[in-house]
């Protein structure tokens, strides 16, 4: 009886979850087994696995994969480690911590857009301000947007510098649900600051620190506006996102049939990279468990 | 903690909103035509898409065709400036089946996408061939494909080299000339750099490829193969040279990043001895006070020794779009817009280059308009991108090639090959098994 009632309740939200997700994932399915571009007047013409072919022999697709996976990877390892030595910093009791909240908070409340544009404008050679300290140091000016290298970390940089707030305020949250007397328990034992961090700080924010992971993963696997209004995916590509390359496909090409199997490709590749994680977590939260257990 | 993350749950009401608000301004013109009462007759709203500063350009030729024809209400929508947004914007509205507008104006690098992808409609029921042949020749060209018309050109605009008339006495003749008087100058420590251009990886560093590779006799396409050639010696020779200015500093490495504005910024600033770019950048430098005003001449593109040069097209003109309840409205716009009333208003007013013949013959024009000669001249050997529905891939993939070579990923050699390999690549794989190329048409 209660069951029906529950799985009835449930309907609405599961409907609407189909509408919005479940339809246009086979939408997409359907579409990568079709030809839909500017040479077929746009119908979808039933091609086989032709896409799924040429995806496979697509440098371009791998290459921007491997980008993608780099990119997120590396921004998400540094803003969980940025994020919580700053969650760590503003947790402590001390005079202006709202003020200094809130401060923190201001690069997460800007539109990416805005921001990509100031960093554009601050990385300018050579009338931006970073090639004006270079200058006054006497260096001569450096094209930073030239130079895949530097062009890559500065991607990351901003991307860091934008979303470390979100991570450490998610991590801020975890540490106020932390309870201050067994902290205070641990310290009258003799513990040592590194002792409390390691034995009781991370194991109870693991929780959150899982949860900023994923979050943090599977929106930096699909970056799009930052690199498409830093960098439109240059130097010679070697910025472009999976995000970028299925837009180019749809928007510029009108390729929805190749677009639609790059984008799925990328669902594709998220969900093994999420369920990958989520289950290491798990296996790490497991032996943890087990740890102190014994 | 949820309650914590306050920013994304703070914005959702406001995406709402918005969503909301786009709603209700998409369904309002719906409402309006099918509220529409018989007894008072309102008038034939005709809309149309263009870059924001050509929207401004024709705001009052727009008025005035209002003010000539009451039974039409036409409005000018301004799209973004940069013209591959603009573009995405316009297709953004032509997938979802109703445009919001009845005319847009075409680049001439989008034509072919378009005309295939079934967005268009033909314009020959309505303008004969001879309107053409009382056009320039580089006007006439990117207009029609196929056996169709599929836009009447309103600016004839090409790539262009602008010099300093201050610290040499003419302009270069060929591309050794240019190169041994940039390095001169250098030298004396006259200017900073010897020759600006676009090298970022978008569609303005495939605009200055075409140029360069006519400099060296090669051609990007070939319509009757209905392929690429960019592997050609010729082909090679080019992008080497282009290579060469940067890797003797002729050219700064930063022009891998430049886009128009970057590179006239920097010439403007008085930085460099050329520069290659468009019609308006004439307009932009002579109506500041940058250390460089009055002292900038205008010519056509050079090229090698014994080749002839030509500036790449990059004309704007009017296309109807299919669907559109009101075509013969739409088609008086097309002819009031286009025709040599707003083109010499819009020559004086914002220096684009006028398509037909006889306004290039106007004393007044000529005596008011410094450019104007070097625009017509500029005309007779226009460089047209190639004319194919693949066109933005073929262009996306050598902007990627050459922009790599700039920036020293690879050799001239290599990133040609490699350039028309994936051309070659995307033209097959568009084209698909030959029952299918053809099976949706």
């Amino acid at each position: 009886m209660r069951s029906r009632l529950l799985s009835l309740l449930l309907l609405p939200a599961l409907l609407l979850l189909a509408a919005v997700f479940v339809y246009p994932l086979l939408r997409y399915g359907w579409l990568s087994v079709h030809a839909s571009s500017v040479l077929t007047g746009l119908l979808p013409v039933p091609n086989g696995g032709a896409n799924w072919q040429r995806l496979a022999d697509d440098a371009r697709f791998w290459k921007d994969a491997g980008q993608t996976l780099r990119f997120a990877f590396c921004s998400v390892a540094l803003e969980l480690a940025g994020g919580l030595a700053l969650a760590l910093w503003l947790h402590r009791p001390r005079r202006g911590r709202g003020l200094l909240r809130a401060l923190a908070l201001l690069p997460w409340a800007l539109p990416t857009t805005v921001m990509a544009l100031g960093w554009r404008w601050i990385l300018n050679d050579p009338h931006g301000p970073l090639n004006a300290v270079l200058r006054s140091f006497g260096a001569d000016s450096y094209a930073f947007l030239s130079t895949p290298a530097t062009t890559w970390f500065f991607v990351v940089l901003s991307d860091v510098w934008k979303t470390l707030p979100f991570v450490a305020l998610l991590l801020l949250a975890g540490l106020q649900t932390i309870p201050a007397d067994l902290e205070e328990a641990l310290r009258l034992e003799g513990a040592s600051r590194r002792q409390i961090l390691v034995r009781l700080t991370l194991p109870l924010l693991m929780p959150y620190l899982s949860l900023a992971l994923l979050f943090r993963l599977a929106q930096s696997l699909g970056v799009f506006d930052l690199i498409q209004v830093l960098t439109g995916g240059g130097p010679a590509g070697s910025t472009e996102s999976l995000a970028l390359y299925a837009y180019l496909n749809a928007m510029r090409f009108l390729d929805f049939g190749y677009a639609a199997t790059v984008t799925l490709a990328t669902f594709l590749l998220l969900l093994v990279l999420l369920g990958g994680g989520w289950l290491l977590l798990r296996r790490l939260g497991g032996a943890r468990a087990q740890e102190s257990a014994a | 903690m949820a309650a914590r993350a306050t920013p994304p749950s703070l914005r959702r009401p406001q995406v709402v909103l918005c969503l909301l608000a786009a709603t209700l301004l998409l369904l309002l013109p719906a409402y309006g035509f099918s509220g529409r009462s018989e007894a008072t007759p309102q008038p034939i709203p005709v809309r149309v898409l263009m870059p924001a500063p050509l929207a401004d350009a024709v705001a009052a030729p727009a008025a005035r065709f209002n003010a000539l024809h009451p039974g039409v209400r036409l409005t000018v929508t301004r799209g973004p400036l940069d013209t591959e947004t603009l573009s995405d914007l316009a297709i953004s509205g032509l997938l979802l089946g109703d445009a919001p507008f009845d005319l847009l104006l075409v680049d001439v690098s989008w034509l072919a996408k378009y005309a295939a992808a079934g967005w268009l409609l033909p314009l020959e029921d309505w303008f004969g061939p001879e309107v053409l042949a009382a056009m320039e020749p580089g006007a006439r060209l990117g207009n029609a494909l196929g056996d169709h018309l599929w836009r009447m050109p309103l600016t004839g605009d090409t790539g262009l080299l602008y010099w300093r008339t201050d610290l040499m006495p003419r302009p270069p003749r060929d591309t050794d000339e240019l190169v041994a008087i940039a390095q001169d100058l250098q030298r004396r420590g006259r200017v900073r750099w010897g020759y600006l251009w676009q090298g970022r990886q978008y569609e303005g560093l495939s605009c200055v490829m075409v140029e360069v590779l006519q400099a060296f006799g090669a051609r990007w396409w070939d319509p009757a193969a209905a392929s690429t050639r960019l592997d050609t010696p010729q082909a090679v020779a080019a992008a080497t040279w282009l290579d060469g200015l940067i890797r003797d500093g002729v050219t700064p490495k930063a022009v891998a990043g430049f886009a128009e504005n970057e590179a006239l910024q920097s010439f403007a600033a008085g930085e460099a001895a050329f520069l290659r770019n468009w019609p308006y950048a004439w307009r932009e430098i002579e109506k500041g006070d940058g250390p460089v005003k009055g002292k900038v001449g205008v010519t056509t593109m050079v090229a090698a020794p014994g080749q002839q040069g030509g500036g790449t097209l990059g004309t704007w003109g009017l296309s109807l779009i299919r669907g559109t309840p009101h075509p013969q409205e739409a088609v008086e716009v097309i002819r009031w817009l286009t025709g040599p009333e707003v083109q010499r208003q819009l020559a004086l007013e914002q220096g684009y280059a006028p398509t037909w013949s006889r306004l290039y013959e106007e004393a007044d024009l000529q005596q008011r308009l410094p450019l104007l000669a070097v625009q017509r001249q500029a005309l007779q050997h226009p460089q047209l991108r190639p004319m194919t529905p693949a066109y933005a891939q073929l262009s996306d993939l050598l902007a990627r090639q050459v922009n790599g070579l700039l920036t020293a990923q690879e050799r001239p050699a290599e990133a040609m090959a490699s350039a028309q390999r994936q051309s070659l690549q995307v033209l097959r794989s568009l084209a698909g098994p030959p029952a299918l190329a053809t099976a949706g048409r």
